[in-house]
């Protein structure tokens, strides 16, 4: 099973190890390494910006693990967030999945009992890397688990660069995937190895493994209260755990009945009650509307059409866009050419395990294909699928190698291996090319692999690492620009604004305004209340004056719009704004898509809608950005990201004025003015 | 129905001498109603003649609105105008107005043109592009400049946004949509007996244990159709509903098979590259596994050097389309010293 060069093996000898003990040398330093490789790659975004938190929902999942270190798990759990959903509020710990703050927290107590004096933003942002570290373990002993140890070995390798995962597990990208894909893993593993071995300690493990998991990704923990007994889409599993009931008390009647006959008779009673009792209560529960109907994102999930015709704010998320082709490459590399045969080998093989990782693959494949982001959980099953491919490849080959003409089997006994390379050593003598041929195809593989390694490091450094709230680009010299705006912009905020300020901006900013800017926010990324973010798309798709009605009667003071034109960056609020209107307009019909295209086209220039033009959105992006000049040889207001000349040069502000605008333009904040004294009498000129 | 009203404004006819605009109005209507009862889907088909007849003649305010469908059958066979489909999303949305109502609401009526047969009927519209809906309210009196066009966005959920158009503009409720169920009761009917009859048959297989389900291979091609089925993008497919292929805009003899761009892909382009992905691992599959068994020692050779081809072909075609595709250029991070 050792497969060292022979000078490694010489130095070995020296240190008078034997084989066995070798060959477990070899494989707890080639963990180790990779355990290091798994962590250290993840580093990249740490090296090309700083140690601070990614994106948007961390930010969230970083301010709760503040509160809990600066206030304890009892006030963590009774937390009421006035912060955020003004004037609702939201009921934090009753609506978070406490796994990765509690395990962060964990780790920091840890830390600081050694007299490691961290901070906790430091923890947060390594949290996803340590796991990432540790998922490469499992995936070994998974690996281990459902082929054999060289196998687990490949997998994890593939796993501790995999783009797909890293995607979710670089430095800063602190949320629940980052700990959640572990614990997948690390479930799967534990009732596999329950499976197999049937001891009652491994599936302890695998239930606590579960509760984890579920405790770190949404599941069943005391908040959630009855879903899993009342929701509908639970029923079909809670069917098949009735029925496992029903069959292991058949079995153990059975085990106490002697006769035959007796047992027949019973089997027949006990299974017509047992399908009646099942229906009825079934029936019951549905007729007495205590098993809910199926929600729409079930829906989605057996008719993948169904969220982009019913639920915008579903498809509005780009990570719930369908997955392409290139993608697919993208997160997978080589991976995905092996994955077939992996499937080949496991059919060739079956057993229980085998069978699992089988259909895990398959069913995360098929749901990696309707959404993006559910490639992370396919990511797992396909790295272990394909690391069975390498593996067994791989062996068969140095199997070849390292076999003398006459010996017909050497090191692999068992599987397909075996009998493989038994049939082709046999042949051995009629093909004089045998050895050659499978060096040939030995550095084929290992240049395959060197080039995943290649497209693995690449993608995480150029394009997985970028924390999303500092932007970069290319200078006109090919070196690099850093736009910080919006840590500026939210800095302004919490320096210049009263405590009790609110601050009114589409969902995607409200964890960062609320974390980093310390003000209060209408909506946020956690879109539990549709109508509230529709009123929101409607106050920035109506005209200033209608909007000021929605504006004023939410208690906003600030307005914060987010424009790419003046540096061209993409995914700004003019970009999004039509997911604004659909958003709005799924809950108010006076706020139609079409009046904000043109022939289907949507356009900001000249040839815009009027009611385009002259929307809330379009004149707080745009207020004075007629008088700038972007590019050279381009008239005065000219868009960068669209890259047209805007339509309406001459935006006049009645009810808002400006209050910052950051210097890139990215981030530009509205001051709303308190209702004019005496307005009555602007309107009736002689009152 | 349709006589009941012919007699009644003969009836009023020979009561006044002078003919009153209702009088005429409701003989309009009373033809529309029995046009309406002709056409299977309840769209009405309209030509010069009718249209003069029923549009442009009578003066305004007109009783009824029309919503009007221009329909070109040369164009039919072009998939990206969808006007087949359009066509038939139209019908069902006639066809269910009319349901919803007892035939009895007279306030609007559907229509469709047919530009062979009635193209000064397609310039009185100012009609020059298709796929192309009309509303012609009762006050419309240029038929051009005052009558509402169905935007594009109306089109993009059926007839569902093309009820809602009409609700909109006209204040008239449609109702539910009905759309004709797949299967016919026939049909069902047939299905359901056949089912039975196998049904016995199923059984005893099944307890003999000798189905298809019992076959691994026959879960392998289910296990690699659905692999080929995600990596090729196929629900991408189905849920933007992207054409196959586009037509160069520049060249209409050209058609582009590949679109630029990542995060969108046309239909032909996913499953090609989706049967590269799977043909290298089943062509591993094959070598490790059925290949060692084939005796012939020539012909081993000559499969397996046709395979190491194929699949490195297959290998380098997809990393340069990928890079192609997404535009970025993949390299390693070597030491500056060594390039």
């Amino acid at each position: 099973m050792a497969t060292m060069p022979a000078s490694a093996s010489d130095l070995l000898k020296s240190f008078k190890l034997k084989t066995k003990q070798q060959e477990l040398l070899i494989r707890v330093s080639i963990l180790c390494l990779v355990y290091i490789l798994a962590f250290i790659t993840r580093l990249f975004s740490v090296l090309r910006y700083e140690s601070m938190i990614h994106e948007f929902d961390p930010y969230f999942n970083y301010r709760t693990t503040l509160y809990l270190t600066e206030n304890g798990f009892y006030d963590f759990w009774n937390w009421f967030d006035y912060e955020s959903w003004y004037p609702l509020g939201r009921i934090v710990g009753g609506t978070l999945y406490p796994g990765l703050m509690v395990t962060a927290v964990l780790i920091y107590r840890i830390l600081r009992f050694l007299r490691f004096a961290v901070h906790i933003r430091e923890v947060c942002v390594l949290t996803a890397p340590f796991f990432a570290s540790n998922t490469t373990l499992v995936a070994y002993f998974f690996g281990k688990e459902i082929w054999d140890s060289g196998a687990g070995l490949v997998a994890a390798i593939l796993i501790a660069i995999c783009p797909g995962y890293i995607s979710r597990s670089v430095a800063g990208s602190y949320d629940n995937e980052g700990v959640a894909i572990f614990a997948l893993l690390f479930t799967f593993y534990v009732f596999v190895k329950a499976v197999n071995t049937g001891s009652l300690a491994w599936s302890l493990a695998s239930a606590f493994g579960y509760f984890y998991m579920v405790s770190a990704w949404g599941g069943y923990i005391r908040f959630v209260g009855f879903q899993h007994v009342q929701s509908g889409e639970h029923m079909a599993a809670m069917g098949v755990f009735f029925l496992m009931q029903v069959f292991y008390f058949l079995d153990w009647v059975k085990h106490m009945l002697s006769d035959t006959k007796l047992f027949q008779a019973f089997l027949r009673i006990t299974v017509t009650c047992a399908v009646a009792v099942g229906g009825i209560a079934l029936g019951l529960g549905m007729v007495s509307g205590y098993i809910s109907p199926w929600t729409g994102r079930f829906y989605s999930l057996l008719d993948p059409t169904y969220a982009k015709d019913h639920i915008p704010i579903i498809a509005s998320v780009s990570e719930h866009q369908p997955t392409a082709w290139s993608s697919f490459m993208f997160d997978f590399h080589i991976l995905l050419f092996l994955f077939p045969a992996g499937l080949y080998f496991c059919f060739k093989r079956l057993s229980d395990a085998t069978i699992f990782i089988v259909m895990y693959g398959l069913t995360s494949m098929y749901f990696a294909g309707v959404m993006v982001r559910l490639i992370l959980v396919a990511t797992p099953a396909v790295c272990l699928i394909s690391a069975i491919a390498v593996s067994a490849t791989v062996k068969n080959l140095t199997v070849l190698l390292r076999s003398k003409n006459k010996v017909v089997q050497t090191g692999s006994t068992k599987g397909s291996g075996g009998s493989k390379s038994s049939s082709k050593a046999l042949l051995d003598q009629s093909q004089p090319f045998q050895k050659n041929g499978a060096i040939a195809l030995l550095f084929g593989a290992f240049y395959l692999l060197s080039r995943y390694a290649t497209h693995c490091t690449w993608v995480t450094s150029e394009a997985y690492s970028s924390p999303s709230i500092v932007l970069a680009a290319r200078g006109a010299h090919g070196n690099r620009v850093i736009f910080d705006d919006y840590r500026e912009a939210y800095f302004w905020l919490r320096q210049n604004t009263p405590q009790d300020a609110k601050v009114m901006s589409w969902w995607d900013y409200g964890y960062q305004i609320t974390a980093m800017g310390n003000r209060t926010v209408i909506v946020d990324n956690n879109t539990w209340n549709n109508t509230h973010i529709a009123t929101v798309g409607r106050a920035m798709s109506s005209y200033e004056d209608e909007a000021i009605e929605i504006i004023r009667s939410l208690d906003v003071d600030y307005v914060l719009v987010v424009f790419g034109g003046v540096t061209g960056y993409s995914s700004d609020d003019i970009n999004k704004f039509l997911w604004m209107v659909r958003i709005g307009g799924g809950v108010f019909p006076v706020i139609k898509e079409p009046d904000y295209l043109v022939n289907g086209e949507y356009r900001v220039d000249k040839g815009a809608a009027p009611k385009m033009l002259n929307c809330l959105m379009y004149k707080l992006c745009y207020y004075r950005f007629g008088e700038m000049l972007t590019e050279y040889g381009k008239p005065p207001g000219y868009d960068r990201a669209r890259g047209v000349e805007i339509g309406n040069k001459d935006v006049k502000l009645e009810h808002l004025e400006e209050a910052f605008t950051t210097s890139n333009w990215i981030v530009r904040i509205y001051r709303v003015k308190p209702p004019n004294n005496r307005w009555w009498l602007n309107r009736y000129k002689f009152g | 129905m349709a006589d009941h009203f012919f007699t009644f404004s003969i009836i009023t006819l020979s009561l006044f001498v002078v003919a009153s605009s209702g009088g005429l109005e409701s003989e309009l209507v009373a033809d529309l109603l029995t046009l309406q009862a002709e056409s299977k889907s309840g769209v009405i088909h309209l030509d010069d003649r009718t249209v003069s007849k029923f549009l442009t003649s009578p003066r305004t305010p007109r009783p009824y609105s029309f919503l009007i469908f221009f329909d070109a059958a040369n164009f039919h066979d072009k998939p990206e105008l969808r006007l087949r489909e359009l066509r038939r999303e139209f019908e069902i949305v006639a066809s269910s107005f009319i349901t919803n109502h007892n035939s009895s609401n007279t306030k609007l009526f559907f229509g469709d043109i047919e530009f062979r047969e009635s193209q000064s009927s397609f310039q009185l519209f100012g009609v020059n592009s298709l796929p192309h809906v009309r509303l012609v309210g009762p006050t419309a009196k240029s038929l051009k400049d005052d009558s509402d066009v169905m935007d594009q966005g109306d089109f993009s959920r059926l007839a569902e946004s093309m009820a809602e158009f009409v609700q909109y503009r006209t204040k008239l409720t449609v109702g539910p949509i009905h759309r004709p169920p797949a299967l016919s009761k026939m049909q069902l009917g047939l299905i359901t007996a056949l089912l039975l009859l196998c049904l016995p048959l199923v059984a005893k297989r099944i307890f003999a244990g000798e189905t298809l389900l019992h076959d691994p291979k026959i879960w392998l091609s289910g296990a690699v159709f659905v692999y080929f089925f995600s990596v090729s993008g196929a629900m991408h497919n189905i849920i933007r509903k992207m054409p196959m292929f586009l037509v160069d805009r520049n060249d209409p003899n050209k058609l582009v098979f590949f679109y630029q761009g990542s995060g969108m892909q046309l239909g032909a382009e996913g499953f090609a590259v989706g049967f590269l992905y799977t043909v290298v691992g089943l062509l591993l599959a094959f070598v490790t596994h059925v290949l060692v068994y084939v005796k012939d020692a020539t012909a081993k050779r000559l499969a397996m050097l046709f395979t190491l081809l194929v699949s490195f072909w297959a290998v380098k075609k997809v990393i340069l389309l990928d890079n192609w595709k997404t535009g970025y250029g993949i390299h390693g991070f070597w030491p500056s010293s060594w390039n």
